[in-house]
């Protein structure tokens, strides 16, 4: 096991320097992060120390009338930008034999060197034209790289500036990148005469992705990170791309133990929690003190809605990386949902101190606002937020909900629907759209949204839930619909038990009382497992009362009865007056039953 | 004088001002280009003291010069495009203008922008421009100088003012996209191309590279690349790779050698709707994944322009495309909750029209749910509209959901009344009255509704639309009062025809009052000016492509200008709603039976109201022209006039060419005795119509009554009767009582043929009523008719009242009749004569030759062969008893003959093709 770790050791160290010589940084970072997160050798590595499957009892729900508030909140950042290092990763599987893969030398020591070192020099101040001026000419790959890279760096910064310089009437226009034409060109030439390297491959990667060529682009991001796996921004491009988990099994990955952290971030990304959360624990044995993989872990136990657990290895992230700003966004979103708004305080004074022009920063401390109830000002941390990143898909969400709150509707609908346009696949926008227009007494209209949600996330009790009650409104009263979105949320763990309770009801108001009868007995057995009672508990126990009584089932009946002594108001006295009426009726008839007179 | 004073006046400024704060149009290279021509056409003016000459330089005439000014007015209205033309294009255009002076206009016009080199020079072309608009100091009022209020002047402030509001990047931008939009047309002007040349290497001195961006990027290609290839290393495929690469992008940079410059918003706006236009009109013309991808185009270049959703919407709709049709609509309101106005037509806002807002949203959803033939869906949606809108007091959108309901009422056939009219929350509320109300009286209650809704809030275009919808309530069904008091209340259980009428000629009003009414009154939508272009440069192409020999034949080249479209003054909308009123009358006269009100009326709507129309409408006007020709000149001539109308309207994507072609296809297949085609064509029917009970009604009545009268003419009684039995219950559940009289009549034939004479009367009679209390004469005739021939298979007793009857219908039946009744009418007299023993023959032979013979030229014609072997037996009969041999065998040859024909039908092959 040292030996391995020593060979990830020997890796690491070459990767983060050669991604740092070619100004990969975000790359280099994580590269360097993960090389001091490799166990040290000296302690027994304890088996599996992290992993503590966390399924502990129900998570607290957020206390907002939007209930889906902050789940999964990761938003990935697609933008390769030095700083801008996006922290998502993947998992080893243990007892697998990894592919080994030799670490390509750097160019030895050419004639261009000291141009090089210059540009580099030029690259790290960001004058980035300068730096691909200085390298013209220069025919090594580094060299090549370097020059395209530092193009395509111009090329997007200059896209950034035209965006907000275009901004019209009419909205923004198509500013685009106006090097990729020029930086296609030549790296597809590179890349068919093979005079490429794995960097410039990622590059081209990129390219094409701009250039939105989705299927090339996939193929040499695959070629680049099977040839140099340590290059994880690639990686991470390559899991932008793969939007569902068919393209990402159909990817040519070698087995490489880099693969695994790919594997699990995109498995996070696909919202398939159980594989990511195994993998990332199989990787914990050999990067034991990594904060990404510990990060990593505490979101998908985030989305898997186990605060408890997420909460405690948030705190030592927070503990042993107090400047920490990535992932620190779904750790607010997490303590919003636990309604702990001190922690909340000092996490957004923490990060507003380290750098308050981040857009986690920003999110964060609209999150606190929001939790304060101070609704306008957490609406305009979101909209500076979305001011730094325009794609920063969960505070267009938040940002919906912040709307709500202050009665904004056609706001909130504009918020969700950018979301929704950005990231299709984002249900809890499309759940806000259907609850805002149920809202605004459009049940039927809202039903179109709902159901874009529930068909993303067919298993989430709580979509179905909203869907029925929409359809039992008052204004459609379609009660069968409603009973089968009911049913679908029964049969989906419904947590909080409404749908249960809502069959049961609904199939009474149908008269069929068989159906009734058989639903109420579920939700009674759920309740006194939940050891819950109130109303619902009530009204259970005198409908099947009467059920029991009115097809003959009087001791059932009676059972039923003396439980609803128990409680006080007019369901007692009705109780006590069944009672009566089934003594009358057993002794009315007692040839009909036989036990009666046993006893 | 002033230039053009006057011409849009304040209504353009206003219009200009109310597109909203942000809304000025932005400063291109083209637009820059038009001011420059405005300038020439209104050069600043002298200083006083200097006497201003007639005619600014260039002009040699005052024609010359206004159709400078037409040009320019044409350039800042027209909306043929999103995007501006390119500079070669613009040239093109002007050169046509600009004959007289010998291009003297496009050089002048490439030479002043090329020399544009700087922001500096954009700041003293927008000072100068500035010179135009002011009026000089102690200028008289026949100086000549621009009205600062004119279209072209307020386009020329506009510009001004959005360059002096421009930050420093902006300039930039524009220079940058000047420089691309001279290179543009550099290839093909080879005047302009030294001075363009020129100013580049000017430009890249004095240019940041930043600017200067497709230098900049060959620039680094020639430096980054050309040395490498140089290496050594490169092998010659690797050069031969980089030539066609080469060439491969220099086809990328002609694509964007143009710079992506949108047009003003009025004129994006204006080409919006001429696209939606077009769709309505005839989605076939506009393929769907073209017009999507120009749509994206569109909006990638303005995403806040949402108004190219509502369009995505409308052409998966008419494409049928359900689920982009829905994600395009909620795509859509969620944006811009319809706050950009689907009903404004124009950029003008009139606060009473904009029925923005989620109730709109509804109301299209239900619309949308109706065409896609989903009754329920649609019900629910347009309940849940009505309550909104009345939540919001939005009593226009109420009023259109009014109409939409009533026009999904009348379209859909519905059975029952409790269940499936929404909640009895919000209708039954609405409709106020707590019994339950059958369809159709709800419809009757709804329509009224919003036609006085529609009145109180002047919506004439609604107005007329509930008056259509009310002429044809009235058509089909008996208005009974909702409530009838005391016992003996007097109800007239009859159509009423005035009624009919009345509502048609109150539809028409739309044509005088759509003043009124804001969504009509969009009479300058910019269509005009994009025709009057379009004119222009085909004939400047036409004329380019001439030999230079014809240009100097053309001095006075007027003629090239000369144009078809004149603006009318009526805008499409309302002329289609006006057409529509002809289009009903036509139908209501088929109703009651005058074929030639029919064609005339039809022949109207062909003629006037054409251009208008939507192809589906124009196309029902062409059938009911081919149907009289078929009735009244026989199979040949209708097909052929199909053959024309098919060019016209390719039978696979208009519906009704289709379904007429099939119903001529089965009526002569019936004539001929081609059973088995028929039954073919029958099946075919079948098929058309949608699966969902209660869609598509009609089409499935008309199958099963031609599957009925193809198992009559095959001789299967029973099975026919079984198959009218079962449609006559259908049309009663649906409450079709106009359908009910012809399934009558049918199942009266029935009888007749297989010899229950006494079975067929009561039918044929319960036919006849149903006919008196609808109005539908030349139906009853034939059912008069019928009873006519059923009184006399009762036996020769009856002759006379047979007769008697077949009297009675005559004149309805000659004077209105298709050539098969007349024909049958023509034989019933003849039997009915025969029949009687107390008459003659040889008293009066011509009584009877002379129906007879009508009949079997009619026949002839018709290629029916059955009734035709029929009148050739009861001619040989008569002839025999007069005597005359000859004829007599004649006739009898002609009766084999089409015996024969109808046992042996012949071609069957070729049949199906006419």
């Amino acid at each position: 096991m040292a030996s391995t770790k020593e060979t990830y050791r020997v890796e690491l160290r070459a990767a983060a320097r050669q991604l740092g010589e070619r100004g990969l940084y975000s790359a280099a970072k994580w590269a360097a992060e993960l090389l001091v997160g490799i166990d040290p050798d000296g302690t027994p590595a304890p088996s599996a120390p992290m992993d503590t499957p966390s399924s502990s009892g129900s998570a607290a729900s957020g206390g907002r009338l939007l209930h889906l508030h902050r789940s999964g909140g990761s938003s990935f950042r697609r933008r390769l930008r030095p700083g801008g290092g996006a922290s998502e990763a993947g998992t080893p599987l243990g007892g697998v034999s990894y592919v080994s893969t030799p670490i390509p030398d750097d160019d030895a020591f050419d004639v261009g060197a000291d141009k090089y070192l210059l540009a580099k020099t030029y690259f790290d101040c960001r004058e980035y034209r300068r730096a691909a001026h200085v390298l013209r000419g220069q025919a090594g790959r580094r060299a090549v790289f370097l020059r395209c890279y530092a193009l395509y760096i111009a090329g997007e910064k200059r896209k950034e500036e035209e965006t907000i310089e275009h901004e019209g009437s009419l909205g923004k226009s198509n500013a685009v990148n106006q090097e990729l034409v020029a930086l296609e060109r030549e790296l597809s030439t590179h890349r068919r005469t093979g005079a490429i390297d794995s960097f410039g491959l990622y590059l081209y990667g990129i390219v094409l992705r701009d250039k939105d060529c989705e299927g090339l682009a996939r193929t040499v991001l695959v070629e680049s990170v099977n040839s140099y796996p340590w290059n994880w921004s690639a990686w991470l491009e390559l899991q932008s791309l793969c939007t569902s988990s068919d393209i990402l099994n159909n990817l040519n990955l070698k087995n490489h133990w880099m693969k695994d952290f790919f594997l699990a971030s995109a498995h996070l990304e696909l919202k398939m929690h159980e594989e990511a959360l195994k993998r990332y624990e199989r990787l914990m044995r050999f990067f034991r003190c990594s904060d990404y993989i510990q990060a990593q872990i505490a979101t998908v136990q985030y989305s898997m809605r186990d605060l408890d657990e997420a909460d405690m290895i948030f705190e030592e992230l927070l503990r042993t990386d107090p400047f920490r700003v990535d992932s620190m966004d779904v750790y607010s979103n997490l303590l919003y949902a636990k309604e702990s708004s001190t922690a909340l305080s000092f996490l957004a004074h923490r990060v507003f101190l380290t750098d308050k022009y981040r857009p986690e920063s920003c999110c964060i401390i609209a999150n606190y606002y929001s939790l304060k109830g101070q609704h306008e000002k957490s609406v305009l941390y979101f909209q500076r937020a979305l001011k730094l990143n325009r794609k920063y898909l969960s505070a267009w969400t938040l940002m919906g909900h912040e709307f709500v709150e202050l009665k904004n509707t056609p706001a909130a609908i504009d918020a969700y629907r950018r979301a929704v346009d950005i990231n299709p696949r984002d249900y809890r926008a499309w759940y806000g759209l259907g609850q805002i227009y149920e809202m605004m007494g459009m049940p039927f209209y809202a039903l179109y949204y709902f159901r874009k949600s529930s068909c993303l996330q067919p298993n989430d009790a709580r979509l179905w839930n909203a869907m029925a009650q929409c359809y039992e409104s008052d204004q459609l009263q379609m009660i069968e619909e409603a009973i089968k979105c009911y049913e679908r949320s029964a049969n989906s763990n419904d947590t909080e038990g409404i749908a249960l309770h809502q069959l049961a009801k609904l199939h009474g108001m149908l008269g069929q009382s068989e159906e009734a009868a058989f639903y109420y007995k579920k939700d009674l057995e759920r309740m006194e497992v939940e050891e819950r009672q109130g109303q619902n508990f009530v009204e259970a126990l005198l409908f099947l009362a009467k059920h029991c009584r009115n097809i003959g089932r009087f001791e059932e009946a009676e059972l039923y009865c003396t439980k609803l002594l128990d409680y006080t108001g007019p369901e007692k006295e009705t109780a006590k007056s069944i009672l009566q009426g089934l003594k009358r009726a057993q002794s009315g008839y007692p040839s009909m039953d036989i036990d009666h007179f046993a006893m | 004088m002033n230039v053009f004073a006057g011409v849009g006046g304040g209504a353009v400024g206003k219009e200009a001002a109310s597109v909203g704060g942000g809304a000025l149009l932005e400063v291109t290279p083209h637009k820059l280009a038009v001011c420059h021509l405005v300038q020439i056409f209104a050069p600043p003016p002298p200083q006083a003291g200097v006497a201003a000459p007639a005619l600014p330089f260039p002009f040699e005439s005052v024609a010359h010069h206004n159709r400078l000014g037409l040009f320019l007015f044409a350039l800042t209205r027209s909306c043929e495009d999103f995007l501006e033309p390119p500079l070669e294009e613009l040239l093109r255009q002007l050169k046509a203008v600009d004959s007289l002076v010998n291009g003297w206009l496009c050089q002048q016009l490439t030479s002043t922008l090329s020399v544009l080199n700087s922001p500096d020079d954009l700041f003293n072309f927008f000072d100068k421009l500035r010179g135009v608009l002011s009026a000089p100091e102690g200028a008289n009022v026949e100086d000549e100088f621009l009205d600062p209020n004119s279209q072209l002047g307020v386009f020329l402030r506009c510009c001004i003012l959005s360059f002096n509001t421009m930050a420093f990047e902006g300039v930039c931008h524009l220079l940058a996209n000047l420089v691309e939009y001279c290179n543009s047309s550099e290839t093909s002007y080879d005047f302009a191309e030294d001075e363009a040349f020129n100013s580049e290497i000017e430009m890249s001195n004095f240019m940041d590279a930043n600017i200067h961006v497709r230098d900049a990027i060959f620039d680094k290609y020639s430096k980054g690349y050309a040395p490498e290839s140089h290496m050594g290393e490169g092998s010659s495929s690797l050069v031969h790779a980089s030539t066609s690469l080469h060439d491969f992008d220099e086809g990328i940079f002609k694509a964007e050698d143009n710079p992506d410059c949108l047009r003003s918003r009025w004129q994006l706006e204006a080409y919006l709707n001429q696209q939606a236009d077009i769709l309505e009109k005839d989605p076939s013309l506009v393929p769907l994944n073209s017009f999507n991808a120009t749509m994206s185009q569109l909006q990638a270049l303005a995403p806040e322009l949402h108004r190219v959703q509502f369009l995505q919407y409308l052409n998966a709709l008419t494409h049928d495309d359900y689920i982009a049709a829905l994600d395009n609509l909620h795509r859509y309101f969620d944006y811009s909750a319809g706050m950009q106005g689907i009903f404004s037509r124009s950029s003008s806002s009139f606060q009473d029209i904009i029925v923005g807002k989620y109730e709109s949203a509804l109301l299209c959803l239900g619309n949308l749910h109706c065409y896609f033939g989903h009754p329920k869906k649609a019900l629910e949606a347009f309940t849940e509209a009505v309550r909104v809108s009345q939540m919001n007091n939005d009593d226009s959108c109420l009023a259109y959901i009014l109409g939409a309901i009533s026009n999904l009422l009348s379209k859909i056939g519905m059975s029952s009344t409790i269940g499936t009219i929404g909640s009895p929350y919000s209708l039954g509320n609405n409709i106020g009255l707590g019994t339950p109300l059958s369809i159709q009286q709800q419809l009757l209650v709804l329509l009224k509704r919003s036609l006085k809704r529609a009145d109180t809030l002047k919506l004439t275009s609604l107005v007329s639309f509930d008056h259509l919808s009310l002429a044809k309530f009235d058509l089909k069904h008996v208005q009974r009062p909702l409530v009838s008091f005391g016992p003996n209340a007097y109800t007239k259980l009859r159509t009423c025809p005035a009624d009919v009428c009345k509502n048609l000629r109150l539809s028409s009003h739309v044509l005088t009052d759509f003043g009124v009414d804001g969504l009509s009154a969009s009479s300058d939508n910019g269509s005009f000016s994009t025709s009057w272009l379009r004119n222009l440069s085909a004939a400047s192409n036409s004329w380019c492509s001439s030999s230079t020999k014809s240009r100097k034949v053309l001095t006075n080249d007027f003629d090239n200008f000369h144009f078809h479209a004149q603006p009318s003054p009526i805008p499409a909308a309302v002329l289609q709603l006006a057409g529509s009123a002809y289009l009903l009358r036509a139908t209501a006269w088929e109703h009651y039976g005058s074929a030639p009100m029919v064609r005339m009326n039809s022949l109207v709507y062909a003629t006037c109201f054409a251009d208008a129309a939507s192809s589906s409408e124009l196309s029902l006007a062409y059938v009911k022209l081919i149907q009289h020709l078929a009735a009244f000149k026989g199979y040949s001539a209708a097909f052929s006039a199909l053959k024309l109308a098919e060019e016209k309207f390719p039978s696979t994507a208009n519906s009704h060419i289709q379904l007429l072609k099939m119903q001529l296809l089965h009526e002569r297949a019936l004539h001929r005795g081609q059973l088995k085609i028929a039954q073919q064509i029958c099946d075919e029917f079948g098929v058309l119509s949608s699966s969902v009970s209660g869609v598509d009604i009609e089409l499935k009545t008309e199958a099963s009554l031609r599957h009925a009268r193809t198992l009559l003419a095959a001789k299967q009684f029973s099975q026919a009767a079984n198959v009218a039995n079962s449609l006559f219950s259908t049309c009663y559940k649906y409450n079709m009582q106009v359908e009910n009289a012809n399934v009558l009549l049918l199942l009266a034939e029935i009888h007749k043929n297989s010899d229950n004479a006494v079975l067929g009367l009561p039918y044929a009679l319960a036919s006849q009523s149903f006919c008196k209390s609808f109005n539908l004469d030349l139906l009853e005739a034939s059912a008069t008719l019928t009873l006519a021939e059923l009184w006399l298979a009762l036996g020769s007793t009856h002759a006379k009242r047979a007769l008697s009857l077949a009297c009675q219908s005559l004149p309805m039946i000659l004077g209105h009749g298709g050539m098969e009744l007349r024909a049958r009418a023509h034989i019933v007299l003849a039997k009915c004569h025969l029949s009687d023993p107390k008459f003659k023959v040889t008293e009066d032979p011509c009584s009877v030759l002379d129906p007879l013979n009508q009949a079997v030229e009619d026949l002839q014609v018709l290629e029916y062969h059955e009734m035709a072997a029929e009148a050739y037996y009861l001619k040989a009969l008569v002839y025999n008893n007069l005597g005359k041999l000859d004829e007599r065998e004649e006739a009898a040859a002609s009766f084999r003959e089409h015996t024969i024909a109808l046992e042996n039908p012949y071609n069957e092959a070729d049949s199906l093709s006419y």
